[in-house]
């Protein structure tokens, strides 16, 4: 009687760990280079350690999609990458999986803004003040600079959304990284920031795509632009470019989230993922061969000076940045952005 | 949208004619029900959400039958009110629907999210003690001595909801419950639709001014030059939206050809801004509708005798007249189909705008893909897309009539 039930005891552990081993996840990022650099750097490693195979799709970071999966029943998905209010909203919703305990008690290494209730951050960026070194000598030392159309004629390149564009605003009329938020959560401080973006209205350039944006300042359109840290880098080391990243203008960084989908098809394979890629060694995969950082601060011993240099949340850089406050737009996105297309519009 | 195409053309065939034809029923029976299931019932269930109000209904329905005789007047809702919210949130935030009732009420009362989600946590744990929840949550919690949110609680407690066909209008309900304009600062969603309405409607006639001269060449070229011409106005149709419109933005830019040619010829000396403007957008959505203008047209214009022309000119009609007199009442059909093909391709449109328009150039269907991909405002999203089902209604409907009476008069 011990006997059997002992024996049917392994082999059901043995079962489930067989399952375990042969089993496969879908990992959902953003395409592109972005995949490519996460299947060498993460998910190839993953698979040889775990020998679960990794289907890594791509998406365009719509929560739509998993809603529509949710409410259907057929989810496909077990991981995805999503913005982080994005990330606020869906695990809110109860559209995400919480955290497994295992990785969620390693809080304390992780910078402010890259750990959720619902996931880490498969991904840190920054939007920066950008210039071609070729074409300005003597550039532009802060968003003050930005917005000084006497010193510095010509258009510049913005970002055509009040999300990242509020935050230079204010930026640039001397409100310090760490305040941004403070001042924006006031009725003054949007009005602020609205008319500081009256100053230079006229002499915009606005942009939807990062390709049009960087394509713009190549062909002198603009003289500066808002970017994303990882396109000027990406420029610079593979194109010939010489684009200057003003970090000490001050910047403000975003993430990207690993998020679990509740009620995935492969709850244990994306759960073993996000323990994998919890361990400081095999997240430095990813910023290893992108310019992009990850959440965990012990990741940056594993680095090499140059690999470290490029990213927002490098040490020599993080002191002039803050972190979007993914909370705040998750509640004001709609109120600003309605405000933000009318005031274009005028 | 595009299934609402063949029954322009079709709307007012008799229907007393197909009731004799069985086999003919049998036989659409299968698309009827294909569309029925994959169109009529999916786009049904989403345009729904536009007044959908389940959940706030479902979730607060104790707080707002705790405010039915409460007015904005009496200042913040007393201590009953209090509790039955957060016995209300409690039970949500237990039966995990908490986010989808934070999102709505943040919806109506924007900044609210985050500390109702906080209630709703506390309540669940318990924090208030009965008796004094009023208290408690006011000291706990900040953001509950809002009348604003304590209004749309008591305001909106049906099953179903005006807030999102309002919201779509540039209308609001206030806090004391009357319906009037939002602040000129967010009055967007109006100017938007005239917007659509006249990118659609300007593309479509520019079309139409385009398309007749081109069906009139092809139909009296000699067939091989025909051909040729006609696979010129097909091989748009074949190639990718996005390498059209990329190719119309290099061509257009600050250093492209256009420019180019411009400084050379001294027609201008610094570049022209071109792309990212109205006019880029329109000559991009031209180019990439034109065939199904000229298409509809060609096939009614192939089956006109060229002898009816010569017949009006050799009575003496000038060109013209004729054209317009014999010829125009004839290709009325096409240019009528081609018409209500291009508008509705136009205004669904929001690719192309993005890519090749200005910020004030966005259509419609920008903030449609907005509220339903980034913030989840499903509801705002259906609204809106009402909307473009109301103007496509009366596009069908105006074509239709127009149809008729012009079958009227030739008849």
């Amino acid at each position: 009687m011990h006997l059997s039930r002992f024996l049917c005891t392994i082999a059901v552990v043995g079962a489930a760990s067989g399952a375990y081993a042969e089993g496969t996840v879908t990992i959902v990022g953003w395409g592109g280079t972005w995949n490519e650099a996460y299947k060498k750097g993460v998910t190839d490693p993953f698979s040889a350690a775990s020998g679960i195979a990794v289907t890594l799709d791509e998406w365009d970071g719509s929560l739509a999609k998993v809603r529509a999966m949710a409410e259907s029943g057929s989810i496909s998905y077990d991981v995805v990458s999503v913005e982080a209010p994005q990330m606020d909203i869906g695990c809110d919703e109860g559209l995400f999986a919480k955290l497994p305990e295992s990785v969620s008690a390693l809080s304390e290494h992780y910078l402010p803004g890259t750990m959720h209730a619902c996931g880490i951050a498969s991904d840190t960026w920054a939007t920066v003040l950008v210039y071609d070194g070729n074409k300005l000598a003597d550039g532009p030392k802060s968003w003050a600079d930005f917005w000084d159309l006497k010193k510095f004629p010509g258009k510049r390149g913005v970002l055509g959304t009040a999300l990242y564009t509020l935050e230079n605003a204010l930026m640039a009329d001397g409100v310090a990284p760490a305040d941004v938020y403070t001042v924006l959560r006031t009725p003054e401080g949007v009005d602020r920031a609205f008319a500081k973006l009256d100053e230079i209205k006229s002499n915009v350039v606005w942009w939807n795509s990062s390709s049009t944006a960087i394509q713009n300042l190549d062909a002198g359109e603009v003289v500066m632009t808002d970017m994303y840290n990882g396109r000027v880098t990406y420029d610079n080391e593979n194109n010939g470019k010489n684009y200057k990243i003003v970090w000490d203008a001050g910047f403000f960084y975003g993430t990207d989230m690993w998020a679990l989908v509740a009620n995935s098809p492969n709850p244990e394979a994306g759960k073993a993922f996000m323990e994998f890629f919890a361990v400081p060694e095999n997240q430095a995969g990813f910023p290893k061969v992108y310019g992009y950082g990850t959440g965990d601060t012990r990741v940056f011993d594993l680095l090499t000076p140059e690999q470290r240099d490029r990213l927002p949340t490098a040490p020599s850089h993080i002191g002039f940045g803050a972190p979007y406050d993914a909370t705040f737009w998750a509640e004001n996105q709609e109120a600003l952005e309605q405000r933000f297309k009318t005031w274009q519009s005028q | 949208m595009q299934q609402g195409v063949p029954g322009v053309a079709t709307a007012h065939r008799p229907v007393s004619k197909l009731r004799g034809h069985l086999p003919f029923m049998a036989m659409v029976a299968p698309l009827l029900l294909f569309v029925v299931l994959t169109v009529i019932v999916p786009v049904g269930m989403f345009l729904f959400r536009a007044i959908d109000n389940r959940d706030l209904q479902t979730n607060l329905a104790q707080t707002s039958e705790s405010l039915a005789t409460w007015s904005l007047a009496d200042g913040l809702p007393p201590e009953p009110a209090f509790a039955a919210l957060i016995g209300d949130l409690a039970i949500a935030q237990n039966a995990g629907r908490v986010g989808a009732l934070a999102a709505r009420l943040n919806q109506a009362v924007p900044g609210t999210r985050t500390f109702i989600l906080k209630t709703a946590r506390l309540a669940a744990e318990g924090a208030f003690p009965a008796g004094d929840v009023r208290k408690s949550v006011l000291a706990q919690v900040e953001g509950w001595d809002n009348p604003a949110l304590w209004s749309v609680i008591a305001h909106e407690n049906g099953r179903f909801t005006a807030f999102y066909l309002l919201t779509s209008l540039d209308l609001e309900r206030r806090a004391d419950g009357s319906i009037g304009q939002v602040s000129p600062q967010s009055a967007l969603f109006l100017t938007i639709l005239w917007r659509t309405i006249a990118i659609s409607l300007s593309v479509t006639a520019i079309c139409a001014i385009l398309a007749l001269p081109v069906a009139h060449v092809i139909v009296a070229a000699p067939p091989r030059v025909a051909d040729i011409l006609l696979a010129m106005v097909l091989l748009p149709l074949w190639t990718s939206l996005l390498v059209r419109t990329v190719a119309w933005i290099i061509l257009l830019q600050g250093e492209g050809p256009v420019n180019s040619v411009l400084i050379w010829l001294g027609a201008v000396t610094e570049p022209l801004r071109l792309v990212y403007t109205r006019g880029s957008l329109m000559v991009t959505m031209v180019q990439v509708l034109l065939p199904l203008m000229i298409l509809p047209i060609l096939s009614v214009l192939r089956r006109i005798p060229p002898t009816y022309m010569r017949a009006a000119r050799s009575l003496g009609a000038p060109w013209w007249t004729a054209w317009r007199r014999v010829q125009l009442p004839m290709i009325l059909p096409g240019i009528l189909t081609g018409s209500g093909i291009v508008f509705v391709f136009a205004l669904g449109y929001y690719i192309t705008p993005t890519l090749i328009g200005g910020p004030g150039d966005q259509m419609l269907s920008s903030f449609i893909v907005f509220y339903t991909d980034k913030t989840l405002n499903w509801g705002l999203a259906a609204a809106l897309s009402v909307q473009l089902l109301a103007v496509l209604g009366l596009a069908a409907g105006l074509v239709s009539a127009t149809r008729w009476l012009a079958a009227g008069r030739v008849a």
